[in-house]
């Protein structure tokens, strides 16, 4: 299977001096086409900065980073906007919208860059993805006027507009209560039946377990990998206890 | 513990600390100026005209002159304390040469006469009597001002050759808004040039007590003594001496307005963003049980702070400018008498300032109440509403590029927020405006109109001389004859009898001639077309309390009469007191004729203007631009710097306000930026973004302050022009200046500054301002 992000040897350090840390300490990931997988690790272990690294948003220190073959960090500032704009799609903690527009705004805001004249089409295309995760009634409302489930939903839609190749979610549940959080979780696993690859960093064991593959992190390294595939099992308690049994046996 | 939260909170915001604290100081350096100018202005005014022992009252009188009767009269009135009689020895300006100087072209009246005896001197730069010596001549320094003359030059005087010993400062014609000049000269060197003028006389009066003025020229026009001619009073003396800085003190004043309510702007943006940053904590002090008070107090503390420094700091500046400033003052009045007490006056300037700003930070934290401590505890943010602007929508969207889209729509969802920008670009806007309108107005020819004459090219005065009626016939004769004048009016002066309501009468010097030709600006009614209808000018409307409509009663060829009044129009000759009609009466003898003349070609003024002046060598013959100039010279001059000086200051405003405003906008829009920056926005598309707000509120701010010059401006500025005797002001506009130049000027320097202050705004790391 192909891959589509490649990274190799990432070196990325905050601080200066003295205090200078290696948040990201000679990693290397590979994510492949089509696949689901998530990278699990205490408060502080830098899976987040692996996620903003490997997304372009974030240079690095040192180190190679590969995203559908071309070399993240040869390109100019327009084209990585562009491949953040049509080939990846963020969800984050916080439902990331604008303040001052409302959802269906929100949802279509980075396909209309360039595309005014395809407006309609670009609308039609955000309320089917609305209707999809059943948040078509709430188009014309304010953020502030809906819950947080119904945001992250509405962030997931916009992270779908433009059909990107994969999607990288920040603790996607973190702010979630567990039915919403499971709900989110099944529109991931729809995402990715569908063919986009899709990357969760989480410290939840519960959201990692519905994954294909988990790296687990310590202090700036990946320690560890485990495969969870489809038919490894699909009761979801027996994926858990194998996911928490592996964070005792790597001791995070 | 209160220093270090000051400390620290300005430091974390030098810039915009740094600006306020600049607005303050400017704001109070120019009211303190203004202060040190208005004491000092008075001061030398009074000084002045205490030195010189100014008459208070004066008749100017040419022609026959019943001297036996004035002193009678003088000795009869128990009012008068002393009385003088002085010639003014009238020589055409031809006839005077300076150095290399002809004053061939001046509009005044320049005349000579000796020191006098008892009151009205002239005196030397440093305040003393000039005692002229034979072969000396003393010059008015207005001359030593513009350049015509300086100390040594030879002086020509129809033949007779005099040098120029010093300059004299005259309380009565100091200004060149009064229109004559006396020159100072030996008795012998008077005597020896008496055939070369026509003389006039100044008949002059101090009285024991100056509040018995108006009684007392009401009882000197009643005795029907010499009058044929301009009266002058004390405070009108005064008045004239003071307008040419006075307008320069109204203009820094308005100004230090302006700058004060650009710093309120400045407070209230930080305050309201800082208010906005420290929500939660707000909500947490009064949740713990602080009082308001206390809160407020960490706030206003800081603003305190900034405000003390400012205003000393414009104090000190103040003090370094203000000799600029009063230059003029010093030298056409001298040193004021007054100037220990500018210091004081500077301070509660200073201290007015101060006073403001502080209350005007309390009026802004008032809004503290209003916080909710388990809203802002809860949320950390102000739950007021965004979005406002709910039927401009993106999915609604053809015609707009996002960006554009994007930052119009955050305008719109924060009206409050840009209101602050909106305000100084509206200001700014009004001040580059405002004064290039009022100087475009008063250089431009229309200006004539406030003059008591129309609009013409040439202007003819017959004045001082015999037979005028003839002389003026002469000149009208050739005029018909001569196919290059389009056409051309005369207008004569006489002095009538006027009986007013309380039996009382008085005299009034009535126009006659075609009015219609040339028509003025009747701020009410219309001109006089009958017999029995008269126009009054603005100053003799109101005091004599008549308005359209009403009737006086005038004595014309021996006969009373009831003339109608039709109109009221503007008027700052003559010290504002005229009337127009059309009556025909040959009785009383014409004081002056004007001569207005219209060329078909304009290219020939120039050329008609001496060959008149040349033929017809008892007139003085003017190019309108040149008369205008002349009277009015030092004022557009003054007007002309201060709208240069306004649109410097509104646009260094513009850019500083427009940079800061930015810079704040990037530091409060971190998040909203990375938002767009992760969706694959580039850091052109977020420039682009701020560019589009700042043009939005840009044009929105052009528009409305253009439109507020235009009418809040132009009020302001008749209320100016209106203490000169116009009334009924209206700016005449430069198109191209007021909405091609000033506008592009604004939106040049907006999006300069914009540009370089959002050149670095999607600059910044997305991962760390991601998170809220």
């Amino acid at each position: 299977m192909k891959n589509i992000v490649i990274g190799r040897d990432i070196v990325k350090s905050f601080g200066k001096g003295g205090e200078k840390r290696n948040v990201l300490d000679g990693v290397s990931v590979e994510i492949n086409e089509g696949e689901f997988v998530s990278v699990m690790g205490p408060s502080g272990s830098g899976k987040s900065t692996l996620m903003f690294a490997l997304s372009g948003m974030d240079s690095v220190d040192s180190g190679k980073i590969a995203f559908d073959g071309s070399d993240l960090s040869g390109l100019k500032e327009n084209e990585l906007a562009d491949i953040l704009r049509t080939k990846m799609g963020f969800v984050f903690q916080q439902p990331t919208l604008l303040k001052n527009l409302n959802i269906l705004d929100n949802i279509i805001l980075p396909s209309m860059r360039g595309n005014r004249r395809k407006a309609a089409e670009i609308t039609e295309k955000a309320r089917m993805l609305m209707k999809d995760v059943s948040i078509d009634e709430l188009a014309e409302r304010d953020i502030t006027q809906v819950s947080g489930g119904q945001l992250q939903r509405a962030g997931i839609c916009r992270a779908l507009m433009n059909n990107p190749r994969i999607i990288f979610g920040d603790e996607p549940t973190g702010a979630l209560n567990s039915k919403s959080a499971q709900e989110i979780m099944q529109l991931f696993s729809e995402i990715n039946a569908d063919g986009t690859a899709v990357m969760l960093v989480t410290h939840d064991a519960k959201v990692a377990a519905q994954t294909e593959r988990i790296m687990f992190m310590s202090d700036g390294k990946i320690v560890s990998e485990m495969y969870l595939p489809e038919n490894s099992g699909t009761d979801i308690d027996d994926r858990i206890k194998k996911v928490t049994a592996k964070m005792q046996e790597i001791g995070i | 513990m209160l220093y270090k939260i000051i400390r620290n909170d300005i430091l974390k915001s030098k810039l915009i600390t740094l600006t306020t604290m600049i607005f303050v100081a400017a704001a109070s350096m120019l009211v303190s100026l203004a202060a040190i100018l208005v004491i000092n202005l008075s001061g030398a005014i009074d000084g002045l005209m205490r030195q010189a022992e100014t008459p208070h009252f004066m008749q100017m009188h040419s022609g026959e002159l019943d001297r036996a009767r004035l002193e009678a009269f003088a000795a009869g009135n128990g009012d008068v304390k002393n009385f003088q009689l002085l010639e003014f020895l009238n020589v055409d300006g031809s006839e005077i040469i300076i150095g290399e100087n002809s004053l061939a072209g001046s509009v005044q009246d320049n005349g000579f006469c000796t020191q006098s005896g008892k009151f009205d001197y002239l005196l030397d730069l440093d305040g003393n009597i000039i005692e002229a010596k034979d072969g000396e001549l003393y010059v008015p320094i207005a001359y030593m001002r513009d350049g015509t003359a300086k100390i040594g030059d030879r002086a020509d005087i129809d033949g007779k050759v005099l040098r120029v010993a010093g300059f004299l400062r005259d309380s009565q014609m100091n200004a060149s808004l009064a229109s004559s000049k006396r020159f100072l000269i030996s008795d012998s060197d008077y005597t020896e040039i008496l055939e070369s003028g026509t003389v006039e006389y100044l008949i002059e009066f101090r009285l024991n007590d100056i509040s018995l003025l108006s009684d007392f020229e009401n009882s000197y026009a009643a005795a029907g003594l010499s009058a044929n001619g301009p009266t002058i009073t004390y405070p009108l003396f005064k008045f004239i001496n003071a307008i040419s800085d006075g307008l320069m003190i109204a203009v820094i004043l308005l100004i230090s307005m302006l700058i004060v309510a650009i710093a309120f702007m400045c407070i209230r943006f930080s305050l309201l963003t800082k208010i906005e940053d420290d929500y939660r904590d707000i909500g947490v002090m009064k949740a713990i049980g602080l009082r308001i008070r206390d809160i407020k107090k960490i706030y206003l503390s800081k603003y305190t702070v900034i405000a003390a420094s400012g205003c000393i700091l414009g104090f000190a500046l103040s003090l370094v400018f203000k000799g600029m400033l009063l230059e003029n003052i010093r030298l056409y009045m001298g040193e004021s008498d007054k100037s220990s007490l500018e210091l004081l006056f500077g301070i509660i300037g200073v201290l007015f300032i101060f006073s403001v700003i502080i209350i005007y930070v309390n009026e802004v934290l008032k809004r503290f109440r209003k916080i909710s401590a388990s809203e802002a505890i809860r949320f950390g943010i102000s739950q007021e509403n965004r979005s406002g602007s709910k039927h401009f929508r993106l999915s609604g969207n053809r015609l707009l590029n996002p960006n554009i889209y994007l930052g119009i729509k955050d305008v719109l969802s924060r009206k409050k927020l840009y209101l602050t920008m909106l305000a100084v670009l509206v200001i700014s806007t009004f001040i580059i405006i405002v004064p290039q309108n009022l100087y475009n107005t008063i250089s431009s020819k229309n200006f004539i109109k406030y003059m008591g004459i129309g609009d013409c090219d040439i202007r003819i005065d017959i004045q001082q001389t015999e037979d005028i009626s003839e002389k003026a016939a002469e000149i009208l004769d050739s005029m018909k004859s001569d196919s290059t004048v389009s056409s051309y009016a005369l207008m004569s002066t006489k002095t009538y009898r006027l009986y007013l309501d309380n039996g009382l009468e008085q005299r009034l010097k009535i126009e006659t001639g075609s009015h219609s030709i040339f028509p003025v600006e009747y701020s009410e009614g219309r001109l006089p077309e009958a017999e029995r209808e008269i126009a009054l000018s603005a100053m003799n409307a109101s005091e004599l309390g008549k308005k359209v409509g009403d009737r006086i009663s005038v004595e014309i060829d021996g006969k009373l009469r009831a003339l109608t009044v039709c109109g009221i129009y503007s008027d700052i000759t003559n010290g504002g007191k005229t009337a127009k009609a059309v009556f025909s009466d040959n009785s009383a003898p014409v004081m002056w004729t004007v001569i207005c003349a219209e060329l078909a070609d304009k290219s020939l003024i120039g050329g008609k203007v001496s060959e008149y002046a040349q033929n017809f060598d008892f007139a003085k013959v003017s190019d309108i631009d040149e008369y205008i100039l002349q009277t009015f010279g030092s004022t557009m001059n003054s007007v002309g710097m201060a709208s240069i000086a306004a649109i410097a200051v509104a646009l260094i405003i513009t850019v500083l306000i427009t940079l800061l405003f930015m810079k704040m906008l990037i530091a409060k829009d971190r998040y909203s930026t990375a938002v767009m920056k992760a969706l694959g926005f580039t850091n052109s598309d977020i420039t682009a973004q701020y560019i589009s707000r700042s043009v939005f509120v840009m044009i929105a701010g052009i528009v409305f302050g253009t439109f507020l010059a235009n009418t809040l401006g132009e009020l302001l500025a008749g209320a100016v022009i209106s203490s000169f005797g116009a009334s009924s002001f209206k700016f005449s506009v430069n198109p191209f200046v007021a909405y091609l130049f000033c506008p592009l000027a604004m939106i040049v320097t907006v999006l300069a500054a914009t540009i370089i202050g959002t050149s670095g705004a999607g600059k910044l790391k997305i991962s760390e301002n991601i998170k809220e």
